[in-house]
């Protein structure tokens, strides 16, 4: 709750005065990608958790739901290997419980300090959209300790920004609202 | 000549720099990050730093910063642009280029500039066979943004359809100029040989083959399976052609990289762009 509140108040200090701006400002569109990277962060976070085998079955249940309050309804993940083109796609929850039931004996999963955020573009209706590409680790072990897999994925995430409007004691106050959305996985050559 | 190699050196001594500050371990691993930070991630990124709008560390310049879009960072930054594995660190084309694109103020790529196309290398079954299906799209301007859409589309099977056949040929096959006070009574032979039906059609006729295709969607008999592979065809740079590739591979060169540069003066454009957007 108390990150709630916190997100409405960094949304509301990005808003500021400024209305209806069709043009952002650098710095507007600095403090929106901000804003952004700290959704594909939380994400990140989530994906760590679920995918550690410590992890109780009901503690990654309840991360499973805050990350797929992350994401549009309709956001499907589609991921691929660096021997097939083909793009298996999966919904958040299919794919973070798809994470959970990996079949290793340990998993160490790490985020490269990479965050590459696109330029934001409207679409028709005026919603901007973005893409962030993030970089993941993977390292699955056996009983025996030994590393039966690794690799390295690249992740472009979906950003939607899209201004919206609350109601705070009587006053109009405009924000912007951040939700992901399709999620691209593809494997990379760096090891 | 001097100057190039230096700036050249400077930019790997700056990657290589930057290699040791983005080194991270991890459990009994240390990833390197140099390779994925030297990476061009997403084509955005290379219009980035096509017009040098961010800096080698992948930060956004203010466009009140004295370097943004500077020509002179750009001829610094632009080699690596270069699928360097075909075109080496320095070459002729690369040198003339990295001049020309650089002299002017006209040569930036834009987003919604226009002359830009996405081919879109798909698998799809025909009739149950799986067949090889090229899109091509454009981003085009509609309501309060943009979108991508579909202009054209490559199918061999529809080339087929439509080859270019003889002269000798072609001129065998007409209707008289009076062929209205009959009421066209001889109209039948222009089906009788439905594989050169097109050649009773005026000089101007060419064959729409994106409506051939929406047309065999429609009927069910072309079915989408996956999209196999992307590129970009660039022809907003002035008196350039070239095309921007995905190279997934370890280096300080990877990512969405020129793969062809062609010197294309404008007039010679016109009927590249009819096919990428008939």
């Amino acid at each position: 709750m108390k990150k709630i509140i916190a997100t409405l108040v960094i949304a509301l200090c990005v808003v500021g005065s400024a209305m209806a701006q069709d043009e952002l400002s650098f710095e507007r569109k600095q403090a929106i990608d901000s804003l952004a990277l700290e959704k594909v962060r939380d994400l990140s976070k989530y994906i760590k958790i679920v995918g550690t085998k410590d992890t109780p079955f009901s503690e990654a249940n309840r991360v499973i739901d805050r990350a797929e309050e992350l994401f549009m309804s309709d956001a499907e993940i589609g991921v691929s290997s660096l021997g097939s083109n083909q793009i298996t796609y999966y919904r958040v929850r299919k794919y973070m419980e798809h994470l959970m039931r990996l079949n290793y004996d340990r998993v160490e999963i790490e985020w490269y300090n990479i965050e590459y955020v696109s330029d934001l573009q409207r679409q028709p209706d005026g919603t901007y959209v973005g893409v962030i590409t993030i970089f993941q680790s993977f390292r699955g072990y056996d009983k025996e300790g030994n590393l039966a897999y690794k690799d390295t994925t690249k992740k472009d995430i979906t950003v939607y920004v899209k201004r919206k409007e609350t109601q705070i004691g009587g006053r109009t106050i405009g924000f912007w609202d951040v939700l992901l959305g399709d999620m691209r996985v593809k494997e990379t050559t760096n090891r | 000549m001097r100057t190039t190699i230096q700036n050249i050196t400077l930019l790997a001594v700056l990657l290589l720099l930057t290699g040791n500050a983005f080194a991270q371990t991890i459990g009994d691993f240390k990833m390197d990050e140099t390779e994925l930070y030297a990476m061009t991630k997403q084509m955005g990124q290379f219009m980035r730093r096509f017009n040098y709008e961010e800096d080698q560390f992948g930060f956004k310049l203010n466009p009140k910063d004295p370097n943004y879009r500077s020509n002179e960072m750009r001829r610094k930054s632009l080699p690596v642009l270069f699928d360097q594995e075909k075109y080496g660190k320095e070459t002729d084309l690369q040198r003339y280029f990295i001049e020309d694109v650089t002299k002017g103020d006209s040569t930036y790529m834009t987003f919604l500039g226009g002359n830009w196309f996405s081919e879109v290398s798909c698998t799809f079954k025909y009739n149950g066979k799986l067949v090889n299906v090229m899109l091509f799209l454009a981003v085009e301007k509609e309501g309060l943004g943009s979108k991508w859409v579909l202009t054209n589309v490559y199918f061999s099977e529809f080339n087929k359809l439509f080859p270019n056949g003889e002269l000798a040929e072609k001129e065998k096959h007409f209707l008289h100029p009076m062929s209205h006070e009959l009421d066209f009574m001889n109209i039948y032979k222009a089906f009788q040989h439905p594989e050169v039906i097109e050649y009773y059609a005026s000089k101007e006729y060419y064959p729409d083959y994106l409506t051939l295709f929406f047309y065999e969607i429609k009927n069910g008999r072309l079915v989408f399976q996956q999209v196999d592979s992307v590129k970009f065809h660039v022809l907003q740079i002035k008196d350039w052609y070239f095309e921007v590739s995905w190279f997934n591979r370890s280096g300080m060169n990877s990512g969405w990289l020129m793969s062809n540069v062609v010197y294309m003066p404008e007039k010679e454009k016109t009927n590249l762009i009819k096919f990428y957007q008939p």
